[in-house]
Protein backbone atom coordinates (compact mmCIF):
# COMPACT_ATOMS: atom_id res chain seq x y z
CA UNK A 1 0.00 0.00 0.00
CA UNK A 2 2.47 2.28 0.70
CA UNK A 3 4.62 1.56 -1.50
CA UNK A 4 2.13 2.00 -4.27
CA UNK A 5 1.50 5.44 -2.51
CA UNK A 6 5.35 6.56 -2.92
CA UNK A 7 5.56 4.76 -6.44
CA UNK A 8 2.41 6.98 -7.40
CA UNK A 9 3.90 10.25 -6.02
CA UNK A 10 7.15 9.63 -7.89
CA UNK A 11 5.42 9.34 -11.11
CA UNK A 12 4.00 12.72 -10.33
CA UNK A 13 7.11 14.29 -9.18
CA UNK A 14 8.90 13.04 -12.73
CA UNK A 15 6.11 14.43 -14.43
CA UNK A 16 6.84 18.34 -12.90
CA UNK A 17 10.00 17.97 -13.55
CA UNK A 18 9.81 16.97 -17.76
CA UNK A 19 6.87 19.56 -17.84
CA UNK A 20 9.83 22.27 -16.18
CA UNK A 21 12.20 21.19 -18.19
CA UNK A 22 10.98 21.50 -21.86
CA UNK A 23 9.69 24.72 -20.58
CA UNK A 24 12.87 25.94 -19.47
CA UNK A 25 14.92 24.43 -22.66
CA UNK A 26 12.29 25.54 -25.04
CA UNK A 27 10.76 28.62 -24.79
CA UNK A 28 12.95 31.60 -25.04
CA UNK A 29 14.37 30.45 -28.25
CA UNK A 30 11.58 29.13 -30.06
CA UNK A 31 9.42 32.18 -29.59
CA UNK A 32 11.85 34.07 -31.21
CA UNK A 33 11.67 31.57 -34.11
CA UNK A 34 7.52 31.10 -34.10
CA UNK A 35 7.62 35.05 -34.34
CA UNK A 36 10.05 35.16 -37.53
CA UNK A 37 8.06 31.99 -38.70
CA UNK A 38 4.53 33.50 -38.71
CA UNK A 39 5.49 36.93 -39.89
CA UNK A 40 7.01 35.33 -43.17
CA UNK A 41 4.10 32.79 -43.48
CA UNK A 42 1.60 35.56 -43.22
CA UNK A 43 3.11 36.94 -46.48
CA UNK A 44 4.42 33.61 -48.01
CA UNK A 45 0.88 32.24 -48.90
CA UNK A 46 -0.52 35.93 -50.08
CA UNK A 47 2.30 35.69 -52.87
CA UNK A 48 1.56 32.01 -53.82
CA UNK A 49 -1.88 32.66 -54.02
CA UNK A 50 -1.14 35.34 -56.30
CA UNK A 51 1.56 33.82 -58.42
CA UNK A 52 -1.37 30.69 -58.54
CA UNK A 53 -4.12 33.01 -59.41
CA UNK A 54 -1.43 34.83 -61.87
CA UNK A 55 0.00 31.32 -63.82
CA UNK A 56 -4.08 30.41 -64.12
CA UNK A 57 -5.20 33.37 -65.82
CA UNK A 58 -2.54 33.28 -68.47
CA UNK A 59 -3.65 29.36 -69.10
CA UNK A 60 -7.44 29.83 -69.32
CA UNK A 61 -7.14 33.75 -70.26
CA UNK A 62 -9.16 35.36 -67.97
CA UNK A 63 -7.13 38.36 -67.20
CA UNK A 64 -8.43 39.95 -64.18
CA UNK A 65 -10.69 37.44 -62.30
CA UNK A 66 -8.48 34.41 -60.94
CA UNK A 67 -6.19 36.29 -59.64
CA UNK A 68 -8.43 38.44 -57.59
CA UNK A 69 -10.24 34.84 -56.67
CA UNK A 70 -6.64 33.50 -55.85
CA UNK A 71 -4.96 36.92 -53.81
CA UNK A 72 -7.88 36.63 -51.70
CA UNK A 73 -7.39 32.89 -51.37
CA UNK A 74 -4.09 33.45 -50.25
CA UNK A 75 -5.21 35.81 -47.58
CA UNK A 76 -7.44 33.73 -46.09
CA UNK A 77 -4.85 30.80 -46.04
CA UNK A 78 -2.35 33.11 -44.43
CA UNK A 79 -4.40 34.33 -41.97
CA UNK A 80 -6.07 30.39 -40.82
CA UNK A 81 -2.51 29.55 -41.13
CA UNK A 82 -1.46 32.13 -38.61
CA UNK A 83 -4.44 31.40 -35.93
CA UNK A 84 -3.42 27.64 -36.59
CA UNK A 85 0.28 28.46 -35.04
CA UNK A 86 -1.49 30.36 -32.48
CA UNK A 87 -3.55 27.40 -31.37
CA UNK A 88 -0.96 25.07 -31.39
CA UNK A 89 1.18 27.71 -29.43
CA UNK A 90 -1.11 27.59 -26.70
CA UNK A 91 -1.23 23.81 -26.07
CA UNK B 1 31.12 53.18 -54.09
CA UNK B 2 32.56 52.21 -51.31
CA UNK B 3 29.60 53.57 -48.89
CA UNK B 4 26.78 51.97 -51.18
CA UNK B 5 25.21 49.57 -48.45
CA UNK B 6 23.87 46.83 -51.60
CA UNK B 7 27.98 47.03 -52.63
CA UNK B 8 28.83 43.96 -49.91
CA UNK B 9 25.81 41.92 -51.88
CA UNK B 10 28.01 41.48 -55.28
CA UNK B 11 28.90 38.39 -56.64
CA UNK B 12 32.30 38.88 -59.01
CA UNK B 13 34.34 36.18 -60.30
CA UNK B 14 37.76 34.77 -59.05
CA UNK B 15 40.21 33.24 -61.35
CA UNK B 16 39.11 32.33 -65.15
CA UNK B 17 36.34 32.29 -66.58
CA UNK B 18 34.79 28.95 -67.20
CA UNK B 19 31.61 28.60 -69.66
CA UNK B 20 29.57 25.26 -70.20
CA UNK B 21 27.23 26.01 -73.31
CA UNK B 22 25.24 28.96 -72.07
CA UNK B 23 25.74 28.46 -68.32
CA UNK B 24 28.05 30.10 -66.52
CA UNK B 25 30.09 27.95 -63.86
CA UNK B 26 32.53 30.43 -63.29
CA UNK B 27 34.37 30.46 -60.02
CA UNK B 28 32.84 33.26 -57.69
CA UNK B 29 33.13 34.98 -54.54
CA UNK B 30 29.82 33.28 -53.56
CA UNK B 31 31.61 29.77 -54.45
CA UNK B 32 34.87 30.58 -52.47
CA UNK B 33 32.97 31.05 -49.25
CA UNK B 34 30.79 27.77 -49.24
CA UNK B 35 33.81 25.95 -50.10
CA UNK B 36 35.63 27.99 -47.00
CA UNK B 37 32.48 26.68 -44.47
CA UNK B 38 32.46 23.17 -46.23
CA UNK B 39 35.99 22.88 -45.43
CA UNK B 40 35.90 24.39 -41.75
CA UNK B 41 33.20 22.14 -40.86
CA UNK B 42 34.84 19.09 -42.34
CA UNK B 43 37.77 20.14 -40.30
CA UNK B 44 36.33 20.56 -36.98
CA UNK B 45 34.12 17.30 -37.18
CA UNK B 46 36.85 15.28 -38.16
CA UNK B 47 39.21 16.61 -35.27
CA UNK B 48 36.62 16.19 -32.98
CA UNK B 49 35.93 12.67 -34.07
CA UNK B 50 39.19 12.03 -34.12
CA UNK B 51 40.67 11.38 -30.76
CA UNK B 52 37.46 10.43 -28.86
CA UNK B 53 38.68 10.96 -25.18
CA UNK B 54 36.60 10.49 -22.39
CA UNK B 55 37.45 13.75 -21.33
CA UNK B 56 37.03 15.77 -24.34
CA UNK B 57 39.32 18.79 -25.40
CA UNK B 58 37.60 22.14 -26.57
CA UNK B 59 36.95 20.76 -30.55
CA UNK B 60 35.90 17.44 -29.60
CA UNK B 61 33.10 19.49 -27.16
CA UNK B 62 32.24 21.53 -29.88
CA UNK B 63 31.48 18.36 -32.28
CA UNK B 64 29.63 16.55 -29.81
CA UNK B 65 27.36 19.63 -28.18
CA UNK B 66 26.35 20.42 -31.81
CA UNK B 67 25.49 16.79 -32.59
CA UNK B 68 23.31 16.59 -29.15
CA UNK B 69 21.87 19.94 -30.32
CA UNK B 70 20.33 18.88 -33.49
CA UNK B 71 19.43 14.98 -32.66
CA UNK B 72 17.48 16.54 -29.44
CA UNK B 73 15.95 19.51 -31.60
CA UNK B 74 15.06 16.43 -34.30
CA UNK B 75 13.67 13.91 -31.41
CA UNK B 76 11.58 17.10 -29.85
CA UNK B 77 9.79 17.95 -33.34
CA UNK B 78 9.34 15.13 -35.58
CA UNK B 79 9.74 11.92 -33.36
CA UNK B 80 11.99 8.92 -32.96
CA UNK B 81 10.97 7.66 -37.06
CA UNK B 82 12.93 10.80 -38.24
CA UNK B 83 16.27 9.68 -37.02
CA UNK B 84 17.29 7.82 -40.87
CA UNK B 85 17.27 11.78 -41.53
CA UNK B 86 19.72 13.10 -39.02
CA UNK B 87 22.60 13.43 -41.32
CA UNK B 88 21.03 15.75 -43.83
CA UNK B 89 18.96 17.76 -40.97
CA UNK B 90 22.48 18.57 -39.55
CA UNK B 91 24.30 19.08 -42.70
CA UNK B 92 21.84 21.65 -43.26
CA UNK B 93 21.85 23.08 -40.05
CA UNK B 94 25.66 23.16 -40.15
CA UNK B 95 25.92 24.71 -43.55
CA UNK B 96 23.69 27.71 -43.10
CA UNK B 97 24.98 28.15 -39.55
CA UNK B 98 28.77 28.54 -41.05
CA UNK B 99 27.73 30.51 -44.03
CA UNK B 100 25.65 33.00 -41.80
CA UNK B 101 28.47 33.15 -39.48
CA UNK B 102 31.18 33.47 -42.02
CA UNK B 103 29.26 36.78 -43.33
CA UNK B 104 29.48 38.18 -39.89
CA UNK B 105 33.38 38.36 -40.48
CA UNK B 106 34.29 42.04 -41.63
CA UNK B 107 34.88 42.15 -45.59
CA UNK B 108 33.85 39.13 -45.61
CA UNK B 109 30.44 37.32 -48.26
CA UNK B 110 27.53 36.49 -47.10
CA UNK B 111 26.55 33.73 -49.39
CA UNK B 112 22.66 33.07 -47.58
CA UNK B 113 21.91 36.73 -48.45
CA UNK B 114 21.14 35.72 -51.99
CA UNK B 115 17.69 34.34 -52.60
CA UNK B 116 18.47 32.22 -55.13
CA UNK B 117 20.71 30.27 -52.69
CA UNK B 118 17.88 29.71 -50.29
CA UNK B 119 15.55 29.28 -52.72
CA UNK B 120 17.33 26.46 -53.94
CA UNK B 121 17.70 24.98 -50.30
CA UNK B 122 14.15 25.09 -49.77
CA UNK B 123 13.20 23.95 -53.16
CA UNK B 124 15.83 20.98 -52.50
CA UNK B 125 13.74 19.89 -48.76
CA UNK B 126 9.97 21.05 -49.97
CA UNK B 127 10.34 18.55 -52.97
CA UNK B 128 12.61 15.42 -50.98
CA UNK B 129 9.74 16.44 -48.24
CA UNK B 130 6.78 15.59 -50.87
CA UNK B 131 8.55 12.34 -52.29
CA UNK B 132 9.14 10.83 -48.87
CA UNK B 133 5.41 11.24 -47.96
CA UNK B 134 4.46 9.77 -51.18
CA UNK B 135 6.87 6.83 -50.63
CA UNK B 136 5.69 6.36 -46.70
CA UNK B 137 1.88 7.01 -47.34
CA UNK B 138 1.31 6.23 -50.94
CA UNK B 139 -1.50 8.25 -52.24
CA UNK B 140 -2.82 8.51 -48.44
CA UNK B 141 -0.39 11.48 -48.16
CA UNK B 142 -2.85 13.45 -50.25
CA UNK B 143 -5.06 13.22 -47.17
CA UNK B 144 -2.64 15.87 -45.93
CA UNK B 145 -4.63 18.91 -47.67
CA UNK B 146 -8.43 17.14 -46.91
CA UNK B 147 -8.84 17.83 -43.03
CA UNK B 148 -11.48 15.72 -41.16
CA UNK B 149 -14.37 17.02 -39.92
CA UNK B 150 -15.01 19.71 -42.32
CA UNK B 151 -18.15 20.05 -44.28
CA UNK B 152 -18.69 18.72 -47.86
CA UNK B 153 -20.16 22.11 -48.74
CA UNK B 154 -16.56 23.76 -47.19
CA UNK B 155 -14.60 21.10 -48.63
CA UNK B 156 -13.59 22.41 -52.26
CA UNK B 157 -12.42 25.58 -50.65
CA UNK B 158 -10.38 24.51 -47.35
CA UNK B 159 -8.57 22.18 -49.95
CA UNK B 160 -7.70 24.78 -52.11
CA UNK B 161 -6.54 26.94 -49.10
CA UNK B 162 -4.54 23.54 -47.93
CA UNK B 163 -2.45 23.41 -51.38
CA UNK B 164 -2.07 27.06 -51.22
CA UNK B 165 -0.55 26.66 -47.82
CA UNK B 166 1.31 23.64 -48.66
CA UNK B 167 3.32 25.45 -51.94
CA UNK B 168 3.84 28.30 -49.43
CA UNK B 169 6.35 26.41 -47.42
CA UNK B 170 9.41 26.96 -49.52
CA UNK B 171 8.41 30.23 -50.21
CA UNK B 172 8.69 31.26 -46.94
CA UNK B 173 11.45 29.34 -45.65
CA UNK B 174 13.90 30.59 -48.21
CA UNK B 175 12.52 34.42 -48.30
CA UNK B 176 12.85 34.41 -43.83
CA UNK B 177 16.82 33.47 -44.59
CA UNK B 178 17.01 35.74 -47.15
CA UNK B 179 15.60 38.73 -46.02
CA UNK B 180 16.99 38.34 -42.33
CA UNK B 181 20.43 38.25 -43.62
CA UNK B 182 20.27 41.33 -45.93
CA UNK B 183 18.31 43.25 -43.77
CA UNK B 184 20.73 43.10 -40.73
CA UNK B 185 24.18 43.51 -43.12
CA UNK B 186 22.17 46.41 -44.73
CA UNK B 187 21.40 48.40 -41.67
CA UNK B 188 24.71 47.36 -40.53
CA UNK B 189 26.58 48.82 -43.17
CA UNK B 190 23.96 51.79 -43.31
CA UNK B 191 25.03 52.96 -39.74
CA UNK B 192 29.17 52.20 -40.43
CA UNK B 193 28.30 54.88 -43.18
CA UNK B 194 26.50 57.31 -40.78
CA UNK B 195 30.13 56.76 -38.08
CA UNK B 196 31.87 57.90 -41.32
CA UNK B 197 30.07 61.16 -41.99
CA UNK B 198 28.88 62.47 -39.09
CA UNK B 199 32.84 62.35 -38.33
CA UNK B 200 34.27 62.38 -34.24
CA UNK B 201 31.81 64.39 -33.07
CA UNK B 202 28.53 62.71 -33.44
CA UNK B 203 29.77 59.58 -34.83
CA UNK B 204 29.32 57.82 -31.22
CA UNK B 205 25.67 57.25 -31.43
CA UNK B 206 25.94 54.95 -34.64
CA UNK B 207 29.16 53.45 -33.37
CA UNK B 208 27.56 52.11 -30.53
CA UNK B 209 24.27 51.43 -32.73
CA UNK B 210 26.65 49.23 -35.00
CA UNK B 211 28.27 47.39 -32.38
CA UNK B 212 24.91 46.73 -30.93
CA UNK B 213 23.72 45.33 -33.60
CA UNK B 214 26.64 43.04 -34.11
CA UNK B 215 25.21 41.23 -31.75
CA UNK B 216 21.85 40.97 -32.49
CA UNK B 217 23.29 39.91 -35.86
CA UNK B 218 24.92 37.12 -34.44
CA UNK B 219 21.99 35.83 -32.69
CA UNK B 220 19.73 35.98 -35.99
CA UNK B 221 22.53 34.61 -38.04
CA UNK B 222 22.30 31.31 -35.40
CA UNK B 223 18.59 32.00 -35.05
CA UNK B 224 17.82 31.21 -38.87
CA UNK B 225 20.05 28.39 -39.24
CA UNK B 226 18.02 26.89 -36.10
CA UNK B 227 14.84 28.18 -37.40
CA UNK B 228 15.62 26.78 -40.93
CA UNK B 229 16.45 23.21 -39.82
CA UNK B 230 13.36 23.32 -37.14
CA UNK B 231 11.12 23.55 -39.69
CA UNK B 232 12.71 21.70 -41.89
CA UNK B 233 12.02 18.86 -38.96
CA UNK B 234 8.23 20.06 -39.00
CA UNK B 235 7.60 19.25 -42.62
CA UNK B 236 9.29 16.22 -42.58
CA UNK B 237 7.20 15.15 -39.04
CA UNK B 238 4.23 16.10 -41.17
CA UNK B 239 5.28 13.93 -44.04
CA UNK B 240 6.31 10.91 -41.65
CA UNK B 241 3.77 11.11 -39.39
CA UNK B 242 0.33 12.03 -40.93
CA UNK B 243 -2.35 12.97 -38.64
CA UNK B 244 -4.80 15.48 -39.35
Amino acid sequence: MKEDQFKNRLEIAKKKQLKKKLYKDDQPISSVGIAFKMSTELVAHVVVGTIIGFILDKTFDSKPWLILIFFFLGVISGIANVFRSAKSMQK
Amino acid sequence: MATNPMHQFEVYRIGPEIKLGEVDLSFTNASLFMVISLITILLIFNLGSKKNSLIPNKIQLLAELSYGFVSKMISDTAGSKAKPYFSFIFSLFMFVLFLNMFGMVPYSFTVTSHIIVTFVLATFIFVGVTIIGFIKHGAGYLKLFVPSGVPIVLLPLIVLIEIISYLSRPISLSVRLFANMMAGHTMMKVFGGFVISLGIVGGWLPLSFSVALTGLEILVAFLQAYVFAILTCIYLNDALNLHH
